[in-house]
């Protein structure tokens, strides 16, 4: 098909909703990356449609109706409106309910637990790694130097746009998959990426390691799977491109902890430091992928901290080839 | 015991249904386009829902089967009421042949204000694909209407409603892009 700036803006309500086909999206993609007017028109289209949401979203019942509803429906239920809270039922039910209530409860509490554990074994990993001389100082950001820090549309696009075309090829590869040495010409950092990434991927099935392109960015990308829901690890440069104010601050990254992004129903995660951003996306809820973006992406992230660290800046300039034509 | 049964039942509902109540309420926000209202149709859905809940088979689409109840409630109030919906389809295909681009940098009110204005029969689709995403099988579903006419309601609606922010932004001398 030929996409013209008419057939684009017809197709493009659909390629926000991810219902497009893998090729369509690309060939959406590269237009709007030509297409100054498109590329507009897909941001003024994706304001509108979060910004639905949000006026939509905050309309909620009021207090009283919830509460008059609870009583109509236990009135309906042949039950005393306080029944279910007093009377000599107490007794009798209060097994019952119990039961009922630690069939919802016991969920949330081993999910606390396994937090509150995975926390402090992440801590004790930080100090147990970090030697305290070396430690970086860890800063509140101001809102500038966040704003400073925030991710380009197109690194979004893009990594949404590899992850949908590329991943896909992948969901059915038989592993075990390793990194390819000609990774070495790419990023040298990234030779053993699958290794080190590996820590964090517990319950994920590797499904490919491998150096792609997305337009005019490249990445060094894990495939995963998880019950058929395909992830992502991306890692690719932070140069000017990869960053909305076309600047690229110096900084550590550690204060900014996780950004975390919904586009086109993917959720994306990231991490930065001072010459790589790394990406995790998948079909997962937000929330789920902040929490696989920690696990996953936190320990590359702290491996190419400290890649970048021993290289002296003169010699990272040329050591470090991420963005190889 | 059959008391007790009874309270867990009703339990089960609460625990299963309730948590969709912010949803229906803005679709019922969106049709009946008065607070009361819509709570009052939300309370007479789970009413209905819950005299049906024994049919309800567990591990589908709990959602989708709560929205078909509240248009069928709301469907039925209709009728009750004689209220009319005005065939308004032709009118309003006439008027969106252009597609102006899409204003940037609205608030969320003038967004609001816009989606108010659009007829509801194309309105309803828009929230129920681009803020709930409800599949369009599910809208369908809902609404009781063929699949097709879901997606020429959600394609008029959202142009309509880009047509209202672009009206807007023309009268308050807003930018737009191109």
């Amino acid at each position: 098909m030929v996409m013209d700036c008419q057939n684009f803006k017809e197709l493009l309500d659909s390629y926000l909703c991810g219902e497009l086909a893998v090729e369509t999206n690309h060939t959406m993609l590269c237009h709007a990356e030509r297409c100054c007017s498109c590329r507009s028109e897909m941001a003024a289209r994706r304001q509108l449609r979060e910004s639905l949401r949000r006026v939509c979203s905050r309309e909620k019942m009021s207090d009283q109706a919830m509460e008059n509803l609870r009583t109509r429906l236990r009135s309906e239920a042949g039950l005393g409106a306080g029944q279910s809270r007093s009377g000599d039922e107490v007794g009798r039910r209060s097994w019952f309910a119990g039961l009922f209530k630690m069939r919802f409860l016991m969920p949330a509490a081993v999910v606390a637990a396994l937090t509150l554990l995975i926390a402090a074994a992440w801590s004790l990993y930080v100090l147990r790694r970090e030697d305290p001389s070396n430690q970086q100082k860890i800063s509140r950001l101001s809102s500038e130097q966040i704003e400073a820090l925030e991710l380009s549309g197109s690194l979004i696009s893009e990594s949404v746009g590899d992850h949908r075309t590329c991943a896909a090829h992948f969901v059915d590869a038989t592993g075990p998959a390793e990194m390819p040495d000609s990774i070495r010409k790419y990023d040298s950092a990234c030779v053993r990426l699958d290794k080190i990434a590996a820590e964090g991927a517990a319950g994920l099935l590797l499904r490919s390691a491998h150096i792609c392109g997305f337009g005019e960015r490249k990445f060094a990308h894990l495939v995963y799977t998880r019950d058929r829901q395909l992830i992502s690890l991306l890692v690719t440069a932070r140069d000017s491109q990869a960053l909305k104010s076309g600047r690229v601050p110096p900084f550590d990254g550690l204060a900014l902890g996780t950004q975390r992004f919904t586009s086109d129903h993917l959720a994306l995660g990231a991490y930065q430091t001072i010459k790589r951003i790394i990406l995790v996306v998948s079909d997962l809820p937000e929330n789920e992928n902040t929490a696989l973006t920690e696990r996953l992406a936190k320990p590359v992230a702290e491996h190419l901290r400290s890649a970048e660290a021993e290289l002296e800046p003169e010699k990272r300039v040329g050591r470090l080839n991420l963005r190889e034509d | 015991m059959e008391q007790n049964d009874r309270l867990q039942r009703l339990e089960t509902f609460e625990a299963e249904a309730l948590g969709f109540s912010g949803q229906l309420f803005r679709v019922a926000l969106r049709v009946c386009r008065d607070r009361e209202r819509a709570e009052d149709l939300v309370q007479e859905t789970y009413l209905q829902a819950w005299r049906s809940f024994h049919r309800f088979e567990t591990g589908t689409n709990l959602r989708a089967w709560l929205y078909k109840i509240l248009f069928n409630v709301y469907h039925s109030g209709i009728r009750r009421e004689r209220l009319e919906l005005a065939p308004i389809e032709e009118t309003i295909a006439e008027t969106i042949a252009y597609d102006p681009p899409t204003p940037q940098h609205l608030t969320d009110e003038e967004v609001l204000i816009a989606l108010e204005r659009i007829p509801r029969d194309f309105q309803v689709p828009v929230v129920l694909a681009d803020v709930d995403e409800l599949s369009y099988r599910e809208i369908a579903d809902a609404l009781q209407v063929p699949l097709g006419t879901v997606m020429s309601r959600l394609h008029r609606g959202r142009k309509l409603l880009r047509m209202e922010l672009a009206n807007y932004a023309r009268n308050a001398g807003y930018q737009i892009a191109n």
